[in-house]
């Protein structure tokens, strides 16, 4: 295999899979399920639930990810909070981009995100994250990753310390709780 | 071997392929290369000379005299002296031997030389992209002339 296909990242194709081929599901066509979790008071208890277990991805980018690893470790016990580390995407809810997004970085980056099952929202963390940082009009940055993810909750700072982080979780919990996020799907 | 002794050995050697050889102080000389023989002038300095260490290989580039330099910094353990080579490139067609058959390390340097100053080494085993994605390849962004740079500020600084 040529060396220059194994950087691309593999694209795998989506199979469309409707709900009439799986056995033992019935189809409805009205909403009323929809409504009633979505405009009652069931949907502050879920958002309740959601709101403390947001479990979030060790995606240690750059140097603000030496802060993001020992914000998940024993010192600051995020678990107070329910914010636990999680090594896969598959069991996170938030994708903390925490540090500079290269061009080749960029297309995995998406794969991940594409990977987090909804209700999964993002955090970004440091300067790189937010607008560039040191790597401003570089050649091999990307520049405002808010035009690219919905970006619920920004933490300046260069690095941004623990203690901030913990702080814009707190800030998306009352985002969750005052059903301001930008979540999607859900 | 001091360096007086050393650079006098070099231009000895290969008196047509090493000009402008300069002696800065004890332990810094200095020294240009014809690009066509640079693989035999690096074999004589590891292996009579004792320069055992290429400590880096970069490129500079100089618009104005329309030449890209290709550079090698070469050290020893055996001796304090420091060589630092150079070689001038044509700016358009920039294309040099390359060194990885004496110094096995300059693989990745040389790659790197490659994104980033488009110079092309001649008989590299796998000369492509290192770090850079492979569809920058071809806008050479360390050359003084590069234009890719985005000209739109980010919005969250204004």
């Amino acid at each position: 295999m040529d060396e220059v296909e194994q950087t691309q990242v593999e694209q795998s194709e989506v199979q469309n899979v409707g709900y009439a081929d799986i056995p033992g599901v019935a189809l409805t066509d009205s909403n009323v399920i929809s409504d009633f979790i979505k405009k009652t008071k069931v949907q502050d208890v879920l958002n309740w639930g959601r709101k403390n277990s947001l479990w979030f991805m060790v995606n240690a980018m750059g140097c603000c990810g030496v802060e993001l690893l020992s914000t998940g470790m024993a010192h600051y016990d995020t678990d107070r909070f329910g914010i636990i580390p999680r090594n896969s995407p598959r069991h996170a809810d938030v994708m903390i981009i925490s540090g500079y997004v290269t061009k080749k970085y960029l297309p995995a980056l998406k794969r991940i995100w594409d990977q987090m099952p909804a209700p999964k929202w993002i955090i970004c963390f440091g300067d790189c994250a937010i607008s560039g940082g040191p790597f401003y009009e570089s050649y091999s940055t990307h520049q405002n990753i808010d035009e690219i993810f919905p970006v619920d909750v920004f933490v300046p700072g260069c690095p941004p310390r623990c203690e901030a982080l913990i702080q814009g979780f707190v800030e998306l919990q009352k985002k969750i709780e005052t059903k301001k996020d930008k979540g999607t799907d859900y | 071997m001091d360096a007086e002794s050393m650079i006098a050995s070099l231009t000895d050697r290969f008196p047509d392929d090493v000009y402008d050889a300069d002696i800065e102080s004890a332990i810094r000389t200095a020294a240009k290369v014809k690009p066509e023989n640079v693989v035999d002038v690096c074999r004589y300095l590891k292996e009579e000379l004792s320069f055992g260490h290429l400590c880096c290989e970069f490129g500079v580039d100089y618009p104005d005299r329309n030449e890209i330099e290709v550079i090698y910094m070469l050290g020893s353990y055996e001796h304090p002296v420091i060589l630092t080579m150079k070689a001038l490139l044509s700016r358009d067609e920039p294309e040099i031997e390359s060194v990885v058959p004496v110094y096995w390390n300059a693989n990745w340097y040389e790659r790197e030389t490659y994104e980033l100053y488009g110079v092309k080494y001649l008989n590299h085993p796998d000369l492509k992209p290192l770090v850079l994605p492979i569809e920058m390849l071809g806008e050479w962004p360390l050359r003084k002339d590069y234009k890719g740079f985005p000209n739109k500020t980010a919005k969250n600084l204004v």
